[in-house]
């Protein structure tokens, strides 16, 4: 069990720290805590963990620092945990490089889910990116630039296409708002979430089977948007 | 008592003196035909008015000026001052004594109308002060019916008024800056608790007299009276405020207590029989009591979630985050993941796509339709439709989320956005009682307006909400044309 991926976990409330690590060890990962800012930095800094879950309600720092500072030197996925209605805390915390979110009260399943995710796209980043990414019926190839569902090939403008590609790379993570806009439209238009709304709408339209209950690209109310893969 | 005296002090005495010239004119051209005694008596008519006119002073010098024109025109030998008949020197010493008895009597009489006339005008400006100033319970408009009053009555050029108290301020007539000279006249307004402020007034002519200090120490008090009134009713209704937050906080305690207990009790029992090996490892049992655990908890977290919203909406902290979206979008998302509460009843959904896009957050909005939506399925029987419509009307657009539940009873309309408010027993519907008035805080803080209404058959809830944002709508989306 050596080369088990190791997790840091900072949270202030002992309850939580108690409960993921009997969690994450029994799914065979190695575990440390710690509940403050200031030693969660430093515990990053000694261990090197493969992922770090942070709580974004800390006592001695701002969550959203502590991202930052990790930031500074570290690619390694963190995971921010945060109380309901902190919309605008969790987009910071994600502008700032956090890779995903998880709303407190969480269900456990969700959390292994989205630490999946975090270290496999870790792994994809050092080595080969996967260039054809499967989600149900839908096959999509970054390489040729197609886009099948079934034996169907579908056609996109080019901003539905810039759009689809850069959720599918990221399939499973959450993309903010922000960081769509910029990433398609360009900076100057990184506060126009209505192109989001209505360019997603178009997408689903064209991918989904029912586009008013999408099963690929899911809204992740007030914070953006995610991209469903397969596994 | 201050109207200004026309014709002046000087100006009187003149007038007098031609009166009295014009009268003796009239006499003189009769003279052969009047007896000196009749001219005499005759002369005290002229006298009397011109006591009554013009005051005292006149009247005796002009008392004076006649009996020497009677003893020069009218007393032979004419023309001199000389008396010859003893009897013309009773006639003229009689004349001055009851010229001037006269005289002084008509002026008492006047100076005493005058000071009845001063003293009614005073209490009717007294009667005019008070009346304006009953029932007021703003310090402002207090301030502002006294200077106003003062200013009508003393004429004065610039009135001042500068109110201490909890929240101190100034105010002064005309609305322009004060004189740089210090006031003619300063008068505290004073209770028994104190001095509550200050009237500075600024009159330079005519001097103020005593009177109008003394009015205006009335004036005074009568402002100090209002005002003081007008704090005892604010502190009043502060209590009456924090007493009914203190019953409302009781209330609210006792609501949720009951229902946070319900899910703990259900989770306490669900886990320590699990915990007790009571139930066997591969009964059914034990997945049903793993998922009411679940369940429960998510229960819980949602009444904690209502919670804070409300003290959210109440502490005026809930501030829409807000973006142009899709309503469709959002009715959808919410359908989603009510899908297993709504499996008994029938759902229909008219929301277009082609409605224009709203300016809302898309998480609050969610949950006004979440809760719109499970306060229907709860009270609609099962099988019934619960139907969803959007329209767009001018810059509005329009929600109705309606149900073929039972008619809520008239006077109950309004309340059932009153947080805490249930028209059935607290014990037979589960909830928080805050679902609705949390969506009427969402709506209103969004601009919109939300009612509800009965139908012939079922029950409605409406909501409108503005299509524009800060004045506009949404920016023109550059499309890609559409690929071939």
């Amino acid at each position: 069990m050596s080369n088990a991926p190791q997790i840091l976990v900072i949270d202030d409330e002992q309850q939580i720290l108690r409960a993921l690590r009997t969690i994450l060890t029994e799914k065979d990962f190695k575990v440390t805590t710690a509940s403050r800012g200031e030693e969660g930095l430093t515990l990053a800094a000694t261990l090197e963990p493969d992922l770090v879950i942070l709580d974004l309600g800390l006592p001695d720092m701002d969550g959203v620092e502590v991202c930052a500072r990790l930031r500074e030197w570290t690619q390694c996925p963190i995971i921010v945990l945060s109380v309901r209605d902190s919309e605008r805390d969790k987009v910071a915390a994600l502008d700032q490089g956090a890779d995903d979110y998880l709303t407190k009260p969480f269900g456990i399943e969700e959390l292994l889910a989205r630490v999946r995710v975090a270290l496999r796209h870790a792994a994809s980043r050092k080595g080969e990116q996967s260039k054809v990414v499967k989600a149900g019926l839908l096959t999509i190839d970054l390489a040729w630039h197609i886009i099948k569902r079934g034996e169907e090939e579908i056609k996109l403008t080019g901003t539905e296409y810039k759009l689809l590609t850069y959720l599918a790379s990221n399939h499973g993570r959450v993309l903010t708002h922000q960081s769509i806009l910029t990433h398609v439209w360009g900076p100057a238009d990184a506060d126009h979430t209505e192109y989001l709304r209505v360019y997603m709408r178009q997408l689903r339209k064209k991918l989904e089977e029912d586009p008013e209950r999408p099963q690929y690209i899911l809204t992740e109310p007030g914070i953006g948007y995610r991209f469903m893969a397969d596994e | 008592m201050w109207t200004s005296s026309f014709p002046g002090r000087f100006g009187k005495f003149l007038l007098s003196i031609a009166f009295i010239a014009s009268v003796t004119a009239v006499f003189f051209v009769l003279r052969e035909a009047l007896d000196t005694t009749l001219i005499a008596l005759l002369y005290l008519i002229p006298l009397g008015m011109i006591t009554a006119l013009w005051g005292l002073g006149p009247g005796i010098t002009s008392a004076l000026v006649v009996f020497l024109a009677f003893n020069y025109f009218f007393i032979r030998p004419y023309y001199t001052f000389t008396v010859h008949r003893p009897t013309d020197v009773v006639v003229l010493v009689v004349f001055l004594v009851v010229a001037v008895v006269i005289s002084q009597l008509v002026a008492n009489a006047q100076a005493g109308l005058a000071a009845a006339t001063a003293r009614e005008r005073e209490a009717t400006q007294l009667y005019e002060l008070s009346t304006a100033l009953t029932g007021l319970q703003n310090d402002h408009a207090i301030a502002q019916i006294l200077a106003r009053q003062i200013q009508a009555v003393s004429q004065g050029e610039f009135v001042e008024l500068r109110i201490t108290g909890p929240q101190p301020f100034t105010f002064h007539v005309p609305d322009a800056s004060p004189p740089t000279r210090t006031p003619e006249l300063t008068v505290p307004i004073e209770s028994a608790r104190g001095v509550l402020g200050e009237i500075h007034l600024w009159r330079a002519t005519p001097a103020i007299s005593s009177g109008e200090r003394r009015l205006l120490q009335t004036f005074a008090s009568q402002g100090a009276l209002a005002l003081e009134r007008s704090w005892l009713v604010q502190a009043e209704s502060r209590a009456r405020v924090l007493e009914e937050s203190d019953e409302l906080k009781s209330a609210i305690l006792s609501s949720v207590s009951h229902e946070l207990r319900t899910p703990l009790s259900t989770i306490k029992a669900a886990a320590s029989s699990l915990r007790g090996r009571e139930v066997s490892w591969d009964s059914p049992a034990r997945m049903e009591l793993i998922a009411q655990i679940d369940d429960e908890a998510d229960h819980l977290n949602l009444l904690v979630g209502n919670l804070l919203d409300m003290s959210r909406i109440e502490s005026g902290a809930l501030k829409p985050k807000r973006e142009w979206n899709i309503l469709s979008e959002i009715v959808g998302s919410v359908l989603v993941r009510m899908k297993h509460l709504a499996e008994a009843h029938r759902l229909e959904v008219d929301v277009p796509e082609s409605l224009p896009l709203v300016p809302v957050d898309y998480v609050q909005m969610q949950q006004v339709f979440t809760n719109l939506l499970s306060n229907s399925l709860k009270y609609a029987p099962p099988n019934t439709i619960v139907r969803i419509q959007a329209r767009a009307a001018g810059e509005m657009i329009h929600v109705q989320v309606s149900n073929e539940g039972p008619p809520v009873p008239p006077e109950h309309l309004e309340r059932i956005f009153d947080k805490f408010y249930r028209i059935t027993a607290a014990d037979r519907v589960t909830g928080t009682g805050l679902g609705l008035s949390i969506c009427k805080g969402i709506i209103e803080a969004h601009g919109g307006h939300i009612w509800a209404e009965n139908l012939t058959r079922g029950f409605v809830f409406n909501f409108n909400l503005p299509l524009v944002w800060d004045g506009a709508g949404p920016t023109q989306i550059p499309m890609d044309p559409e690929a071939e």
